[in-house]
């Protein structure tokens, strides 16, 4: 489903060039479990925010679903993304402004989904996240773990091919976080692909397969055992 | 603590330039604004000023009554005076005076001078600056002139010119007793003279004046301790004493109203005249000021938020709520400070123009304590009101809540700022809606049917020469080819002067007297003025054979006999005359009028001022210079000063041209200064909102739809702006209109298309800064350590 060949990233400040990316190259296969570790700098958001193309390369190739995408201009990648991919971040960027029932239409409405069938998927997605009863309330309103639950929820609720998560129980106390990391499960279970960015080596074991990063590349890659 | 408050503002300032310069820029272009109409407001207020006693000078007004219309003249007959200081105690001096546009010559120079007739006692009244000579010898001989300064260069030079002549008229020469200051540009402009003689020349070239034709002015610095009320219950009924049915009515009118006042109504009682329009501009200016003042306060709170924490840190060290008003105060009253700095340098740079347009030459002088101390006075105001609601609503946070990060909703805020957007957009709307009118009624005018042809026409003043030769200078323009007709006539139709009651037909109830102009024309007028005759006959190319005979417009017809008044005899006193044609109505004097008064044209022989010329429009310039040679051939000497009838109208639109341009501008300075505003609000907006675009985007929101989404809010206030201003626009239009019986319809394209307008301009400004915002990356906006 992705695969990536010395893909690097710079980012170039006013004196400083970074190398957030360096010759990396891994592979995820669809319905695969990956999670990706390393300490804080180690350029993981920086891969996630290319895989999922909100951002750019400076070299190396990204097939996705066999497509070369890194030449892709940024019209196909939104197109793209807005059919395959879902997020969920550490910190849930949830909008205020929006009830969470609308919080989760959103993507719906972006790709273009009539009102009754949007309606019909949210209340689904809803359920099954069992937030369903709080549907008319503000993110504000709501509990860490019912946020993420919230944010989770917007990320599936287009049914996309792969879920990119980064850091998703970061801002969560050890149960809700497990609550976020069994719902990942069972998306999966269902044949989501999913890579995940953590931090927690009790998360990762959920995985099937941990990638690991230093400086921008990977150094080891081993399957779960658990799994 | 100033000095810290100081320091704190200028690195806000500093650190938030773009705001900054939005705010400054802003408040600059609205206090340069304020500056120009002040500066203006300031020279129409102190018009005649230069007499030091103007208030206690007059002039009297003459007013009549005929029907249910009064008409109030500044025009009086010539024997008044004298009766005055003989049989009014308490006068003091009076002085007659005809004003007169006369040709001077020396040597080879010939220049047109305006100047006035005057009695010696003009001097006691009027105290002039003489440079040369003196008030009590200047008039010692009657060929004596007194000049100004200009006028006397214009001749001589910088040399003395003490007892050098000129010649009048190329007749009589007068020797100059005198040179006085020029008098300063704000002085009422039918006052202004260039030169004074004495009356004595005029009364004896005029013996009319004898009479009791109303014709000159009558001048009035009545005694110190002289009660003006009883004065005027004198004059009220003097005429009468000796004229016992004349319908004048006489009055003082003091020269401190000659400039601003100076217009009467129906009824006879005086109205404002230049007046409303400097209380309307000055509203206007003000108003200017305010929406400059709203863009600091909308970006002020807008940016509150930002500036949450620093004012929770004071609060919880010690800080007072007082102390953080003044803080916040004195950071406006420092940016007003800025903006002044700006704007001095915009007011240098725009007087110029601004000078053109309202046809003055204003000045600003830093050095003269009024205009330093009225642009410090706007500083200040403008930046404690610009300050004082941001300073309120900033000092009001909870400290608690500001440090633990809890974001009140502050929707008391965002509605004041949306409902401060809607001000200045519905100002702006309404602006743009009176520009729009004032030009369709200028145009509605001009191109109004006049009933003679106004493009066709050139005037030309008719001295002796050319009223003897009219007849060879009229042959040789004509058969040329240069004219196609010419005539004499007393005056151009925008301005026909003289008009008179008592005139008797009948049937006509002799109780009702009703108010007739007259004007002198020759044979060939009609036919020259492109006039349409609706009954009788034009007159007699033979003038002789036309005595008696007159023709009369459609107005005057009708109230004669519907039917037909040809033949009809009017008389007036002992003289009477038979209706010979009946011209069709044409627009004479008022040109905004829609009735058109009851009007006698009368064959002469000599009582002309202008030669008439029609001439083909399209071939204006050739027909100049055929005009210009006949002229040389008849009447040389004289400068061949052309009058086109259809700029003579523009001049009688100047006000009506001057309120055009100035709605134009003040529209152009409330959208670009509201637009400023808009443009930080958005850019603030956008800022406030970019996570959620980036998280929007990251769902696959389009560009398109983030600027929609950004923009829509603002495009709703200009909605609600429009809603404001559309009937407000519609009730000024309407009360304007009134003042012109001859006006457009209000149409509502006007609102269309200034609604559009500004709607198409908030939007360019709005969606700007939400495309820029929804074209930046949105990871950029959503890094979460
Ligand atoms: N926008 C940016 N500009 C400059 N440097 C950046 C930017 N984003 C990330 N970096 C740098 O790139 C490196 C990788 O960062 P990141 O991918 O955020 O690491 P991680 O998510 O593993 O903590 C770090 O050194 C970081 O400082
Ligand atoms: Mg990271």
């Amino acid at each position: 489903m992705i695969k990536i060949t010395n893909l690097e990233k710079f980012y170039k400040t006013e004196e400083v060039q970074t190398l957030a990316l360096n010759k990396l190259s891994f592979e995820v296969k669809e319905g695969e479990f990956v999670a990706i570790m390393g300490p804080s700098g180690s350029g993981k958001s920086t891969l996630l925010n290319i895989l999922g193309m909100l951002d750019d390369s400076d070299g190396g190739s990204f097939l996705f679903n066999g497509e070369e995408v890194s030449d892709y201009n940024e019209r196909k990648r939104a197109h793209l993304r807005k059919h395959n991919i879902g997020f969920v971040f550490q910190s849930f960027n949830l909008i205020d402004e929006l009830s969470v029932f609308e919080n989760v239409e959103l993507p719906l409405i972006y790709t273009g989904i009539k009102l009754a069938e949007r309606k019909e998927k949210v209340h689904s997605v809803l359920e099954k996240m069992q937030i369903m009863h709080r549907r008319n309330h503000f993110p504000q309103q709501l509990s860490g773990g019912q946020q993420q639950r919230v944010a989770v929820a917007r990320a599936v609720v287009n049914n996309p091919k792969i879920i990119l998560a980064d850091e998703p129980t970061g801002n969560l106390d050890s149960s809700t976080g497990n609550e976020v990391m069994d719902l990942l499960c069972e998306l999966n279970e269902a044949g989501t692909t999913i890579v995940m960015v953590t931090h927690s080596e009790h998360d990762a074991r959920f995985s099937h397969r941990i990638i690991r990063m230093l400086d921008g590349q990977k150094v080891t890659e081993n399957l779960n055992v658990l799994v | 603590m100033l000095k810290n408050y100081i320091k704190i503002a200028w690195r806000n300032i500093w650190n938030n330039k773009g705001y900054t310069f939005l705010n400054i820029f802003g408040l600059a272009i609205g206090i340069t604004c304020a500056a120009l109409i002040l500066l203006w407001i300031d020279n129409e207020m102190s018009y005649n000023e230069y007499f030091a006693d103007y208030e206690d000078i007059y002039t009297i007004k003459n007013t009549q009554t005929y029907g249910d219309e009064t008409f109030v003249f500044e025009a009086t007959p010539g024997p008044l005076a004298e009766l005055m200081r003989n049989e009014i105690p308490g006068i003091g001096n009076v002085s007659r005076s005809a004003s007169s546009e006369s040709l001077f010559s020396h040597e080879e120079k010939n220049i047109h001078q305006t100047g006035k007739y005057v009695e010696p006692e003009f001097f006691e009244i009027f105290e002039l600056k003489f440079i040369q000579g003196d008030p009590s010898t200047a008039f010692h001989d009657l060929h004596s002139i007194v000049v100004t300064e200009s006028m006397a260069r214009k001749f001589f030079g910088s040399g003395d010119v003490l007892n050098k002549t000129l010649r009048l008229n190329q007749g009589q020469s007068y020797v100059i007793t005198a040179v006085i200051e020029d008098l300063p540009e704000n002085i009422s402009p039918r006052f202004r003279f260039s030169w004074l003689s004495p009356f004595k020349n005029y009364e004896n070239a005029n013996e009319w004046l004898q009479g009791w034709n109303n014709a000159i002015q009558t001048y009035v610095k009545p005694e110190a301790n002289a009660d003006i009320v009883s004065l005027n219950e004198t004059l009220y009924g003097f005429i009468q004493t000796k004229l016992e049915d004349s319908e004048s009515h006489l009055s003082l009118y003091p020269m401190d109203r000659w400039r601003l006042y100076n217009e009467f109504d129906k009824n006879g009682l005086e109205k404002e005249g230049i007046f409303k329009y400097v209380r309307l501009f000055g509203i206007i200016a003000g108003i200017i000021l305010i929406i400059a003042c709203i863009n600091f306060m909308n970006l002020a709170t807008a940016r509150s938020e930002k500036r949450a924490r620093e004012i929770g840190v004071r609060k919880v060290l010690g800080a007072q709520r007082k102390m953080l008003i003044v803080q916040f105060l004195s950071e406006s009253v420092l940016l007003a400070f800025l903006a002044t700095l700006l704007s001095i340098a915009l007011i240098y740079i725009f007087l110029p123009p601004f000078n053109d347009l309202v046809n003055k030459q204003l000045i600003l002088d830093l050095s003269d304590p009024l205009h330093l101390g009225a642009l410090l006075m706007i500083t200040i105001i403008s930046g404690i009101f610009a300050g004082s609601f941001p300073s309120y609503y900033l000092s009001s946070f909870n400290p608690v809540k500001v440090i633990k990060g809890i974001k009140s909703k502050s929707s008391s805020a965002a509605f004041i700022r949306k409902g401060l957007v809607v001000f200045q957009f519905s100002i702006s709307i309404i602006l743009i809606i009176a520009t729009v009118l004032v030009y369709q009624q200028i145009n509605h005018v001009k191109n109004r049917d006049l009933g003679y042809d106004n493009e066709g026409l050139v005037f030309l003043p008719a001295n002796e020469n050319i009223k003897k030769n009219f007849q060879a200078i009229s042959n040789e323009l004509i058969s040329s080819g240069a004219a196609n007709e010419l005539s004499l006539s007393g005056h151009t139709p925008v301005n026909i002067g003289s008009n008179g009651g008592g005139f008797q037909w009948p049937g006509k109830d002799p109780e009702n007297d009703v108010l007739v102009s007259m004007e002198s024309v020759s044979p060939s007028y009609i036919k020259t003025s492109g006039m349409e005759l609706i009954s009788g006959q034009d007159f007699n190319p033979n003038v002789e054979a036309n005595e008696s005979q007159v023709i009369i417009n459609e107005t005057l017809a009708k109230m004669i006999d519907k039917e037909n008044a040809v033949g009809k005899v009017i008389t007036r006193g002992d003289s009477q005359a038979t209706v010979r044609g009946v011209v069709k109505d044409f627009v004479y004097n008022n040109i905004f009028g829609n009735e058109t008064s009851p009007l006698i044209l009368y064959p002469s022989s000599q009582d002309f001022n202008h030669l008439v010329i029609n001439i083909d429009p399209d071939k204006r310039s050739t027909a100049v210079s055929a005009i210009e040679r006949v002229m040389e051939k008849y009447n040389p000497g004289y400068p061949t000063e052309l009058i086109y009838a259809d700029e003579k109208l523009e001049e009688f639109m100047s006000n009506e041209n001057m309120v055009g341009k100035l709605a134009a501008i003040f529209a152009g300075l409330a959208i670009i200064i509201s637009c400023l505003g808009l443009f930080g609000l958005a850019a603030f907006t956008a800022e406030r909102r970019i996570k959620e675009i980036g998280i929007r985007k990251v769902l696959g929101a389009s560009v398109g739809r983030i600027t929609t989404l950004l923009s829509v809010d603002f495009m709703k206030l200009v909605l609600i702006s429009c809603l404001i201003a559309f009937p407000l626009a519609w009730w000024f239009a309407r009360n304007w209109l009134e003042n012109y019986p001859y006006r457009i319809d209000i149409s509502i394209w006007i609102f269309v298309v200034a609604g559009l307008l500004a709607f198409l301009i908030a939007f360019f400004t709005v969606s700007f800064q939400a495309l820029k915002a929804a074209l930046t990356n949105p990871i950029n906006n959503l890094r979460t350590e």
